[in-house]
């Protein structure tokens, strides 16, 4: 039995991740009841507390499904899932399968279908973490698509998150929000099993003074106006395993590789520092008051240009907010949500009418709607669907060329506000990762803006041309119960569960040790919005298994897990 | 039968055959589990924005309404939109093809011409040292995959020894440096990051028609027409490539025409190992993308290719071998 402590014995770690086929047989081989119904034993037998002799007790709890991605999607997140289905099969007694499943499948599965048991993978929050909870957890978002896919339901937190999104006080929110983790991690419905770090990776003779942002990390709008080229360096060089999609910022899938691109080539209203803070000296808009609840002015910079050199105005700032809401551009339907409508008040103003109030409206809305040309923009129609060949924008950077599937290439904007210290950035698509690595120890390319946390990082990192640098971020891998099959609606399930995840082992023997075990949703990258003083889990079998009998379940002589009955 | 009512009759079976590969690929595509439009939203889309989206792209259309659309649209050889990208699936396809095409016929020609002359040589030289050579190499350069010669090739000459380019089809940076692809194509930074890919490739094709020379060979040395070439008082030479080489090509011929067919596919695995903005990649990543319409298309290309070329290879079957008839 290995395995209730944080470090697992190598052999038996080994074994778990790849035993994801072999829990799969097992789940087969039990002829368990997919249904929660107690049954009949496989050898005819009826079901009931079992009297030694090895004989085997029918659990009356269901198979469990643990959706998987294939290996070569992401090896070690493929891994870590084979190694907690065997903790749950071989450590808690629970009949586990594990279903590899391709990311389209996976994700369609667990968040339109609901046919699953437990999810895992890689959830991005942005800049603002009550609004990701309010996307995930409320009960009102049940419905397939919508977004609470784990199907948790909590009327008492529906109410403390709507009243921290209408909440215009900053420290009353601060405070709010503290009480959200507190009752989301008491409940947990969602456990981050590994806190991932952003980590910057580029070549030290080249590059200098990286700064990451909450959101963007080491991509973001501030790392990029703060860089430093080394030496005679003028190009900031980097790749990325695929090739970009579109040129369209409405059109996107707010991947990360079109993200990273757009938040150079275009202006938001507001542009955050590195301490998550709406920063006016780096933003379009310099100053802005709240007039009311539902209502904010924003004073527009003067004198600044498109790529094209026609005059940025406040009626292009205004026209960008309307065109975004009124042609319901996919993409940004969650903002689209609070907006009313925006106009001009004068040459520098523009207002923005909210539909509903929304206390974080810079961090929510205002640092994500991209601010778009009219000249270019007020004849197309459909605007998500629209093939943009050469994008305008007003960002530091201005597009240059792309070779669709080779290289995206962007030259520095001088009249930009907040200019970059290189003159070029490109991105070469390179899916081969020890090509990067040679690339990147050469000074061929000269950062690394995936970040990836991996073997070959942990092989190179002390290349002495290579500098590494790592800040907490505000993404993690998400352990999900899906509430709506039998068992996991109880909240002394979920927190055996929780206790039975290795999250130190992953940490160290899958992903090299450069994340921090998860603990709590929102991550300490948020600042005073994060609290410490959350229902902490042990990584203990024992733990779980004293927790489920204390809640009335018991074991037969097999080890299965039997749970109470009515 | 003649010959028009042949290349009438086997017109005939193409357009069937279209017909046939556009409507399994149509089903195989809808038949796959999963949403197409999990990778074209993002997780901050509303649930109405979703269903809007899933509408424009028509996937909310009953089975048969899209299926006659797509028949419709594949007669006027419009593939329709890419869901990913926007664009038109057929820059998508104009895009990547020439890159692979490219890529490919050098690999191809350099294999074939190889392997012809060696096969014809080995057959010749049958029981030498040469030929149980030749034979091994043919085997292997079939056996080991082309990925893992590919990074071999890579690490002793790209990252050794630096006389080759590690990736792309042009040095890094310097993108959008070319006026035009043929522009890209005649320059030497292009023809030096060629270089590699293309020899990996060939040495993987080489094996096939090597083998396939030499045991057809071995088959015509064996005929009578041999033995009266040598009592004419032909030279060696003149009767190994003039007279039995040209009576053992005809199996090639048909080996060429579909290998030709399938590298308008291109090569997934040396795309991805060398960085090659081919087509074989992006195929695959319409497919795992479920974007239908760049995978209907891109498929439906590769599956005209090979039915048409083979039907080439059948016509100049009755050109190269008199013999052959269309009956």
């Amino acid at each position: 039995m290995a395995s209730s402590d944080s470090e697992m014995d190598r052999r038996a770690f080994l074994k778990a991740t790849t035993a994801g086929s072999a829990v799969g047989m097992t789940a087969l081989a039990g002829c368990t009841g997919g249904d929660g119904e107690g049954g009949e034993s496989g050898d005819g037998e009826s079901g009931g507390e079992s009297e030694g002799d090895g004989e085997s007790v029918e659990s009356n709890l269901p198979t469990y499904t643990y959706t998987n991605n294939a290996q070569s999607y992401n090896p070690p997140r493929h891994d870590a899932i084979n190694l907690i289905a065997s903790q749950f099969d071989e450590e808690l007694g629970l009949d586990v399968e594990v279903d590899v499943l391709e990311w389209g499948t996976l994700y369609s599965r667990v968040t339109e279908e609901y046919d699953y048991s437990f999810s895992t993978w890689h959830t991005f929050f942005v800049s603002e973490p009550v609004t990701e909870l309010n996307n995930l957890l409320n009960s009102g978002n049940t419905d397939p698509g919508q977004g609470n896919y784990s199907g948790y339901e909590n009327a008492e937190l529906d109410d403390l998150i709507s009243s921290y999104l209408g909440e215009p006080d900053a420290d009353t929110r601060v405070d709010q929000a503290h009480q959200i983790q507190q009752m989301v991690m008491d409940d947990v419905p969602m456990m981050p099993i590994t806190q991932m770090p952003m980590a910057a990776i580029f070549n030290n003779n080249q590059v200098s003074n990286w700064q990451a942002d909450l959101a963007n990390g080491f991509n973001s709008y501030w790392t990029m106006i703060n860089l430093e080229m080394e030496g005679d360096e003028t190009v900031l060089k980097g790749y990325w395993p695929e090739t970009l999609s579109t040129m369209n910022v409405l059109g996107h899938n707010d991947e990360n590789k079109h993200v990273y691109q757009f938040n150079m080539m275009y202006d938001y209203l507001v542009q955050l520092n590195n301490n998550a803070e709406p920063d006016p000296e780096v933003s379009l808009a310099t100053d802005w008051t709240r007039v009311d609840e539902t209502t904010m002015e924003y004073t527009i910079r003067t004198g600044h240009s498109w790529h094209d050199g026609e005059d940025l105005t406040a009626e292009d700032v205004a026209f960008s907010y309307n065109y975004i809401n009124e042609n319901e551009v996919p993409l940004y339907s969650t903002q689209s949500q609070y907006l009313e409508s925006a106009e001009v008040v004068d040459e520098e103003t523009v207002r923005v009418n909210m539909a509903e109030p929304l206390g974080p409206f810079n961090l929510a809305v205002a640092n994500l709607l991209p601010i778009i040309p009219e000249h270019k923009w007020a004849d197309r129609e459909n605007p998500s669907q629209q093939n943009i060949e050469e994008p305008v924008g007003s960002g530091p950077m201005m597009f240059d060329y792309w070779e669709q599937g080779s290289e995206f290439g962007m030259v520095r904007f001088d009249d930009h506000f907040a200019p970059v210290d290189f003159e070029r950035r490109f991105w070469r698509v390179i899916p081969e990762a020890s090509t990067v690595w040679e690339n990147l120890i050469s000074g061929d390319l000269n950062y690394e803006p995936f970040g990836r946390i991996d073997r070959q990082l942990n092989e190179n990192q002390e290349n002495e041309n290579i500098g590494t640098q790592f800040e907490v971020a505000a993404t993690f891998w998400h352990f999900t119960p899906n509430e709506r099959q039998t068992g996991l609606d109880d909240a002394e399930m979920r927190k055996a569960l929780v206790e039975t995840i290795p999250r130190t082992a992953i940490v160290d023997q899958i992903l090299f040790g450069f994340p921090d075990p998860g603990f709590n949703v929102v991550s300490p990258a948020f600042g005073p919005l994060h609290t410490e003083d959350v229902t902490e889990y042990e990584e203990s079998v024992e733990a779980a298994r004293s927790r489920l009998q204390e809640a009335g379940y018991s074991y037969a002589d097999d080890g299965t897990l039997i749970a109470p009955s009515e | 039968m003649g010959k028009a009512s042949f290349v009438l009759r086997r017109t005939l079976q193409l357009v069937v055959t279209l017909w046939a590969v556009g409507t399994v690929l149509f089903g195989l595509f809808r038949l796959m589990p999963g949403d197409p439009t999990s990778y074209v939203v993002s997780s901050q889309m509303t649930q109405e924005a979703r269903q809007q989206l899933i509408e424009s792209y028509g996937l909310n259309d009953p089975l048969h309404v899209q299926y006659i659309r797509f028949l419709e649209n594949l007669v006027a050889l419009n593939f329709g939109q890419s869901f990913h990208s926007n664009q038109p699936v057929t820059d998508v396809i104009a895009t990547y093809l020439p890159n692979t095409l490219v890529l490919m016929l050098t690999a191809f020609i350099i294999a074939y011409v190889l392997g012809i002359t060696l096969g014809v040589l080995s057959g010749w030289y049958r029981g030498s040292r040469f030929e149980r050579t030749t034979v091994i190499t043919a085997l292997t350069a079939r056996s080991v995959p082309t990925f893992y010669v590919g990074l071999i090739v890579l690490w002793i000459f790209g990252a050794t020894f630096n006389v080759i380019p590690m990736s792309g089809m042009t040095s890094l940076g310097t993108g959008g440096q070319n006026t035009g692809f043929f522009d890209m194509v005649f320059s030497l930074d292009f023809l030096k990051h060629l270089v590699a890919p293309a020899s990996v490739l060939a040495f993987y094709y080489m094996g096939y028609p090597l083998l396939i020379m030499r045991s057809s060979m071995l088959e015509v040395l064996s005929e009578d027409f041999i033995d009266v070439c040598r009592a004419k008082g032909l030279t060696e030479r003149t009767i190994m490539f003039k007279h039995a080489a040209r009576n053992a090509l005809l199996p090639i011929v048909t080996a060429a025409a579909i290998a030709l067919g399938y590298a308008v596919g291109g090569s997934v695995l040396i795309e991805t190992v060398f960085a090659w903005p081919g087509i074989g990649r992006e195929m695959v990543r319409a497919v795992l993308r479920r974007d239908f319409p760049v995978a209907q298309g891109t498929f439906i290309v590769l599956a005209s290719t090979i039915i048409f070329l083979n039907f080439a290879a059948d016509l100049a079957y009755g050109y190269l071998d008199p013999r052959v008839t269309y009956d």
